[in-house]
């Protein structure tokens, strides 16, 4: 299954995504825990296009999602500034000051964490989960 | 999200519902500053109906218990959700807040004085 969306970098239209997001991970048939978890992750990613890509500007988000039978993968692409998140360091936990956990989040629950940006003016970030074999 | 504030006796009670994001975290946030500017000696959260929360819903939460830390306040969050309790425990946040797993067992903690 692959879904191609294009949303604007606006805090509204996390919610609505979450819903489509869920639905596809859903029929691909990943657990509800894991559901959640992806959706965070995805969330997360997202959130900081809208702070740090664009900074709270107008401006694009294209999310891409492949479903197959054994991963999902989910690629972010936005035109806003240079964000790579990969760089940022893992902070300290418990977490006594308020942010600086979406990164965390991310490298929590997904497998793999990919940022390219190259050949576009702005950021490429590719997520991907393995489903666990049982 | 919807928030509504109430209080039973001395408790202020914010009770929570939907979903806590970076879009409706400010909404809170406004609440629990209010309550918090006011030096509020007991804020009990009920997140029962919440059934998604990310790093600004906790970001918000840490502020606020941080501030309540300040002058001897106490915070308490009661009736998490699975998802969201898995989010507290990502973050390796469930040891530091207060958490209760009803609503009545924050209310006794907190000692309602009506």
């Amino acid at each position: 299954m692959e879904k191609r969306f294009e949303l604007n970098a606006s805090s509204e239209v996390l919610s609505p995504f979450r819903k489509e997001l869920r639905h596809i991970l859903t029929q691909a048939g990943w657990e509800k825990k894991t559901t959640e978890e992806i959706l965070l992750a995805v969330d997360e990613a997202l959130t900081n296009i809208i702070r740090h890509a664009y900074q709270g500007k107008p401006g694009k988000m294209t999310i891409s999602v492949v479903a197959t039978d054994d991963k999902i993968e989910i690629v972010l692409e936005d035109l806003g500034q240079k964000f790579d998140p990969t760089q940022v360091p893992p902070p300290e936990l418990p977490r006594h000051k308020p942010g600086g956990l979406g990164v965390h989040f991310i490298r929590t629950i997904m497998d793999q964490m990919i940022y390219d940006d190259q050949g576009l003016a702005g950021n490429r970030l590719r997520l991907i989960k393995h489903k666990k074999k049982i | 999200m919807k928030v509504l504030l109430t209080s039973q006796g001395d408790i202020q009670v914010l009770e929570l519902s939907g979903e806590l994001d970076y879009h409706s975290s400010p909404d809170l946030r406004e609440k629990l500053t209010e309550l918090t500017a006011k030096q509020a000696p007991k804020i009990l959260v009920n997140l029962a109906g919440v059934d998604y929360m990310d790093s600004s819903g906790i970001a918000t939460f840490v502020e606020a218990f941080q501030k309540s830390k300040r002058y001897q306040g106490r915070l308490i969050l009661a009736a998490l959700t699975p998802t969201v309790r898995g989010v507290f425990e990502i973050a390796k946040l469930d040891s530091i807040f207060e958490i209760a797993a009803t609503v009545a067992e924050a209310v006794d903690s907190l000692g309602a004085k009506i």
